[in-house]
């Protein structure tokens, strides 16, 4: 099963901080943003249409907005829909929460030994350039089949992206407000709560929104080596018997958790700013 | 010199060699002598470059000397212990704290109460012209009251020596000019004892008791200047009118251009 080399993967980028927040845009504006971000979709979904009906998109190749949408509905009549999608949010939630709260505590941490940070920097760079789902295969083989496996690999590639940020966040920090804390005779651990934690956030922070991201890829492409349920499970599945809009459906409701979480961390972000 | 002036600070044949051991060695600071008296305001101009903030890390305590001994208080400085208060260019505050809770950073440090070291941040902010922006943060500030912060969170903590490292060069003219003057009262008013580099000589004249001119790097001291008007005319605008004041500008002016230049 050759799937997981298919999933490209973005090498982890050090994202900067955030900018600063510009002005809310008026009531108004927004809402013909909204209506031209619906004007989008239903302009998609007729061109695959017309695509259809002039038989340049075979059906059985790409399946049919109707189609989709019959499948949708049968699915979720009959629950398998919510139960997938339930099945993997799971695994995204936990993997997504622990890979992220041990990686920043241990990237965090590093600050604490350069000679430890130093020990590490090959291995760091070796994390930060390999394709970290290509792990998956083996996490599969330590941790079963069931949703641990799942879990396990989103928690696992969060954990080397939340790392490797929060330790070049702590390396970001203004040397000088070190140097300002040693002349306040401040020692290091001092040093560390006062200045480096708080002066990483934006860094840890930024590493969630990657994470969002890496914590999907991860639990999906799990189940497309080998699981029971999820929608990977059910968009691999469904693939393999040529049901293109069940594929479809599996695709779109990933699609929703994704803007869920991205929705949930930025409001964690607003969280952050204002205490920081 | 009157003798019964105290020595806050004394540098004694002072001498900084950065990578001593290696084959490419540098000579910061060749040798220093030096004293600083309690309530005095002592100014270190030089050239750029000669090493005036490596001298200063060194008193501060954050580089050791590979020569020669400073000592505050009379006692051997080793490491940085907290015997001196730093202020920089950059002002270092702490963007995620408020104006208060970045004044008390050197009490908190020190291990006093969070209480006590309000009560303390509370009276200067009010004293020196900030109250009302107390609970504001740094980044709703502008440049000149930002320094006033970081002014007060150098007083709070008390140090014996208060270093003050070029921290008027980031400022527009007019802000720089207002602040000068009042850095010099409040300095004045808390009877501290400061060393100021800069490589403004208008700025060291209008603020300094006594000027301490050095040479090009490896630094050494060149010439000491010592204002004739004491502490009688505390105005840095009012300083810049007196007839000393130009004669002693273009004094230390000479000396700086006569340093070789590579």
């Amino acid at each position: 099963m050759a799937m997981a080399t298919d999933i490209g993967e973005a090498k982890t980028q050090t994202a900067a901080p955030p900018a600063p927040k510009r002005k809310p845009r008026k009531a108004a504006g927004r809402w013909r943003i909204t209506a031209y971000q619906f004007g989008v979709l239903l302009a998609l979904i007729a061109l695959w249409q017309v695509g259809l009906w002039t038989g340049v998109l075979r059906p059985y190749i790409y399946g049919t907005p109707l189609g989709v949408l019959q499948s949708f509905a049968t699915q979720i009549a009959n629950g398998t829909l919510i139960w997938h999608f339930w099945v993997t949010a799971q695994e995204v939630v936990l993997g997504f929460v622990i890979g992220c709260s041990l990686g920043s505590l241990a990237g965090l941490l590093l600050w604490l030994s350069p000679l430890w940070a130093k020990i590490l920097h090959p291995y760091m760079i070796a994390l930060n350039g390999v394709p970290k789902i290509a792990l998956a295969p083996l996490i599969i083989v330590w941790f079963g089949l069931g949703m641990e496996s799942k879990i396990a690999i989103a928690a696992i590639i969060t954990f080397i992206v939340a790392f490797l940020q929060a330790y070049k966040g702590t390396q970001e920090v203004d040397q000088d407000l070190i140097r300002l804390m040693k002349s306040l005779g401040a020692s290091q651990w001092q040093t560390f709560r006062k200045i480096v934690m708080p002066g990483s956030v934006p860094w840890i922070v930024s590493a969630l929104r990657l994470n969002v991201g890496f914590a999907l890829i991860g639990a999906v492409v799990g189940e497309y080596i080998s699981a029971e349920a999820g929608l990977g499970y059910m968009v691999y599945y469904s693939g393999q018997l040529y049901d293109l809009n069940s594929v479809w459906v599996g695709i779109f409701s990933l699609m929703i958790m994704a803007l869920i979480l991205e929705a949930v961390v930025a409001r964690i972000e607003k969280l952050l700013d204002m205490e920081v | 010199m009157s003798l019964t002036q105290e020595t806050v600070l004394e540098a004694d044949e002072a001498r900084v060699v950065y990578n001593e051991d290696s084959d490419t060695p540098v000579e910061a600071v060749r040798s220093i002598s030096l004293d600083l008296r309690r309530g005095e305001v002592l100014a270190l101009v030089g050239p750029s470059g000669c090493g005036k903030t490596t001298l200063f890390n060194a008193i501060a305590g954050l580089i050791p000397l590979q020569g020669g001994r400073v000592s505050v208080g009379g006692i051997e400085v080793e490491k940085a212990s907290g015997h001196v208060g730093y202020m920089l260019q950059k002002d270092l505050l702490l963007p995620w704290r408020s104006v208060i809770d970045n004044v008390t950073l050197g009490l908190e440090v020190r291990g006093k109460p969070k209480g006590e070291a309000r009560k303390i941040a509370q009276e200067l902010i009010e004293r020196y012209g900030l109250a009302g922006f107390e609970n504001s943060k740094p980044s709703g500030l502008s440049g000149g009251m930002r320094q006033r912060v970081a002014l007060m969170r150098t007083l709070a903590f008390e140090p014996e020596v208060i270093l003050l490292d070029e921290p008027f060069s980031a400022l527009d003219f007019q802000t720089r000019i207002l602040l000068q003057s009042d850095v010099k009262r409040i300095i004045r008013e808390e009877g501290k004892s400061v060393i100021l580099i800069t490589h403004d000589i208008g700025e060291a004249i209008s603020m300094a008791n006594r000027i301490v001119v050095l040479t090009n790097r490896p630094a050494t001291v060149k010439t000491v200047h010592e204002v004739p008007w004491g502490d009688e005319v505390t105005d840095p605008v009012a300083v810049r009118d007196r007839p000393e004041y130009q004669e002693m500008f273009s004094k230390i002016w000479q000396e700086l251009e006569l340093a070789p230049r590579h």
